[in-house]
């Protein structure tokens, strides 16, 4: 058991803390303010290899693996965590091809994602409890030699500047509601985006309902078997928890950070207030929360770049930190009092993106049942 | 549930009719824009709502502190924004009642039964927690005093027709210097600096107070020279209770918006979703209870002339804190859907719970020196036969 990073590990965390000092913290606000997808960010992204950091070297990627890959989600999202969220459904669209995908597949995707010169997101959620079930459940057909899909992906991050969206549909009939993986090229004719979301923070990455009307695609779209996509989301989704614990661990250091260095210069009752225990109490529970979540993502990024079963450990960060991670913004606006309330500090923006990071896509139940079947 | 006399479930309904017609429908718009809109107030005036804590004498609704309490959770379950204006009015007012004269008293409450707002101007840049090191003051010159300084996060401050302005009188004596003025917006010298945007409860007004050289009649002095700390910190007693108010419309509206939307994703049976669900469900609503008790109770040692400072804090800090744990859960049981800035907004409006009219750390404070210091619990039992 180690937890030391190679010296390679280490170099990559630095330079994306270099990038986030460099490219993100001077932009980070106007983002948050504009809510405008940040070409020109990614573009640098790929300049640098990052989105094509945990992809295997054979197929166009970098090949530095999962714990390179949370250093750097966790040091971007030190300054911009929304552009973390704009990678990590990219990434986890080229890792489910470069996974699952034939060898057609990846080689006709894969590289292109690797260099960033296509974008990639994931379609999955719906706005039924669990996808196949709503009203507007995606379907799909097999009409002849293709596929046909008609319904609505709710809530799909990096909507409307996707290349390429990875698809999971409800292939009918089916009595188990197995969801199959497609690949679909955004400018398939069918392919509409709905309005952008209004979301609470995370502002940059673009939400929005993507609506399949007849879209019809190739065989060769179908990834990895019919009815092979339920498996594939399970594990995808748990791969996420893990990137958007590193994206919180990383939101909450940024925060901690700020309001110690805050407390040491706010003078009350004649002293930095940085010297009260009650100061004290708060930004020490926030440091002890994001430093055991940083352990717990470490250890599930370890398992997942070795191959090992990392369901539960990742289950447990995404449970730690529905219960803790919010509590380190609500704590670190609490230690800046009044001006951790102003939209003129940095402190309110990482609250609304925290929420984003913690709070989004964690069904009441989701990681409590992995946990407990873990449980021997 | 308390148990509410006929008049006050009459005025509970009255509320509940005029926050569905006049604040929701209205408050993500202003929400939105993060601009107090004088509509509110044009929507209120026929009630005199913004006139409940007027004594009768003075033409008020003299409404009890249990009602009081009652209308602010409904301002809050409709916008903690607009609630916020409501009670920062009051807020100011409390000052006059406690501090006051019945000149100054007909004076500052006049405006009021038309729905005009007060304002309350005590924290500085360098003075908020520690709200006694204030720097600006008011130094007599014949029979007016002459205001200083610059006061910061002061609700309705842009909107406002009334103000009470803390002041230091005798620079020399520190917070024992500090003095409590009525100060009429449109005073030479009085300006209004730059507006805050809030995370939060952004349909009310917060703004930044400039008084450069602004001159008040002596007569416009609360109380005494020197008594202006402890003018404030009775106004704060007074006043905690209304934000554990509107955070308890707040909690209980995050919860309703969040069944809502259960309902409808889980079309009509959210109870198949599980236990994990229906029991985050009830702990949201064990909280949201419990917290409304604990504000009943104060409300009802206010009204019985019982001292509640201790409740008071308490109060505020209890239903605070549930308002912030009971709005993240909401937001966590609706998933991506409640990412949305529209269902954040009670998120967003909870957190200025913890920190305004002194943050939960002050609360803290004053409540630990009650528990360390306690009042004898009860006599010695008399012995059978005596």
């Amino acid at each position: 058991m180690n937890f030391d990073l190679t010296e390679e590990q280490q170099l990559i965390g630095q330079s994306a803390r270099e990038f986030g000092k460099e490219y993100l913290d001077p932009i980070a606000a106007d983002l948050d303010h504009s809510g405008k997808f940040p070409k020109a960010i990614i573009e640098q992204l790929a300049g640098y290899d990052f989105l094509g950091l945990m992809l295997p070297e054979e197929v166009g990627g970098a090949g530095a693996g999962f714990v390179s890959y949370i250093q750097v989600v966790e040091a971007l999202s030190r300054s911009c965590p929304a552009i973390a969220t704009i990678l990590n459904y990219h990434s986890l669209a080229a890792h489910a091809i470069a996974t699952y995908g034939s060898d057609a597949q990846k080689k006709a995707h894969v590289p292109s994602l690797a260099k960033g010169s296509h974008l990639g997101t994931l379609a999955i959620y719906e706005n039924g409890p669990t996808p196949g079930i709503g009203p507007d459940a995606l379907l799909a057909s097999k009409q002849g030699d293709k596929y046909v899909l008609n319904g609505t992906k709710a809530f799909v991050r990096n909507a409307g500047v996707a290349d390429l969206y990875v698809v999971f549909a409800t292939l009918e009939p089916s009595e188990k509601k197995a969801l199959s993986v497609f690949l679909v090229n955004a400018r398939t004719p069918g392919v509409t985006v709905g309005p952008l979301l209004d979301t609470m923070g995370l502002k940059g990455c673009p939400v929005a309902n993507v609506v399949f009307s007849n879209v019809a695609v190739e065989a060769d779209a179908l990834v990895g078997g019919e009815n092979a996509g339920s498996a594939i989301a399970q594990d995808l989704l748990a791969i996420l928890a893990v990137a958007e614990g590193a994206q919180t661990v990383g939101l909450g250091k940024a925060a901690v950070k700020h309001a110690a260095e805050y407390a040491k210069q706010r003078v009350q009752f004649g002293k930095p207030i940085a010297v009260l225990q009650a100061i004290q109490t708060l930004l020490a529970d926030v440091a002890t929360d994001s430093h055991m979540a940083w352990l717990g993502v470490l250890r599930a990024a370890q398992l997942i770049e070795e191959g090992k079963p990392f369901e539960a450990d990742a289950a447990m960060v995404k449970a730690f930190l529905a219960r803790f991670g919010s509590k380190m913004l609500i704590d670190t606006c609490q230690v800046e009092g009044g001006f951790g309330y102003s939209e003129f500090m940095p402190l309110p923006r990482l609250f609304r993106d925290i929420a984003g990071t913690t709070l989004m896509d964690a069904p009441a139940d989701f990681p409590d049942k992995i946990i407990a079947d873990s449980i021997a | 549930m308390t148990i509410l006399n006929e008049n006050q479930l009459a005025i509970r309904q009255q509320a509940r009719e005029f926050v569905a017609k006049h604040i929701i429908p209205r408050a993500a718009e202003f929400d939105k824009s993060g601009e107090f809109h004088p509509y509110l107030l044009e929507a209120a005036k026929e009630s005199k709502i913004f006139a409940m804590a007027v004594p009768k004498e003075y033409g008020g609704l003299d409404y009890d502190a249990l009602t009081q309490a009652l209308v602010l959770e409904e301002w809050g379950y409709g916008c903690a924004g607009m609630g916020t204006t409501l009670a920062a009015s009051i807020l100011s007012m409390d000052s006059v009642l406690v501090g006051g004269n019945d000149e100054q008293k007909r004076r500052y409450f006049t405006p009021m039964l038309t729905a005009q707002i007060g304002a309350f101007g005590l924290t500085e840049p360098g003075a908020g927690s520690d709200a006694g090191s204030g720097k600006s003051t008011a130094i007599k010159d014949g029979d007016e005093y002459v205001i200083n300084g610059t006061k910061c996060w002061i609700t309705n401050g842009g909107v406002a027709t009334v103000y009470v302005i803390y002041a230091l009188t005798d620079p020399t004596k520190g917070m024992r210097g500090i003095s409590a003025f009525i100060v009429e917006r449109g005073r030479p010298g009085f300006t209004i600096g730059t507006v805050d945007h809030k995370l939060g409860i952004r349909s009310s007004n917060t703004v930044e107070l400039l008084l450069k050289d602004v001159r008040v009649p002596a007569a416009n002095l609360l109380g005494k020279e020197g008594e202006g700390m402890k003018i404030a910190m009775m106004t704060l007693d007074l006043a905690r209770p209304a934000i554990a108010s509107l955070s308890v419309g707040l909690a209980q509206r995050a919860l309703d918006e969040c069944v809502k939307f259960l309902q409808k994703r889980y079309q009509g049976k959210p109870h198949q979703a599980g236990q994990t669900l229906q029991f985050k469900l009830a702990d949201m609503q064990i909280q949201i209870e419990g917290a409304r008790q604990s504000l009943h109770h104060t409300m009802m040692l206010r009204d019985a002339g019982v001292p509640f400072s201790k409740e008071s804090a308490i109060c505020k800090t209890l239903c605070s804190d549930v308002a912030m744990s009971v709005t993240s859960q909401a937001v966590s049981l609706m998933g991506s859907a409640g990412y949305t800035s529209e269902l954040g907004k009670y998120m967003r409006d909870s957190k200025i719970m913890q920190i305004y009219e002194g943050t939960n750390q002050i609360q803290r404070l004053v409540i630990s020196r009650a528990v360390l210091t306690p009042a004898p619990v009860a006599a010695p039992a008399m012995k059978a036969g005596e």
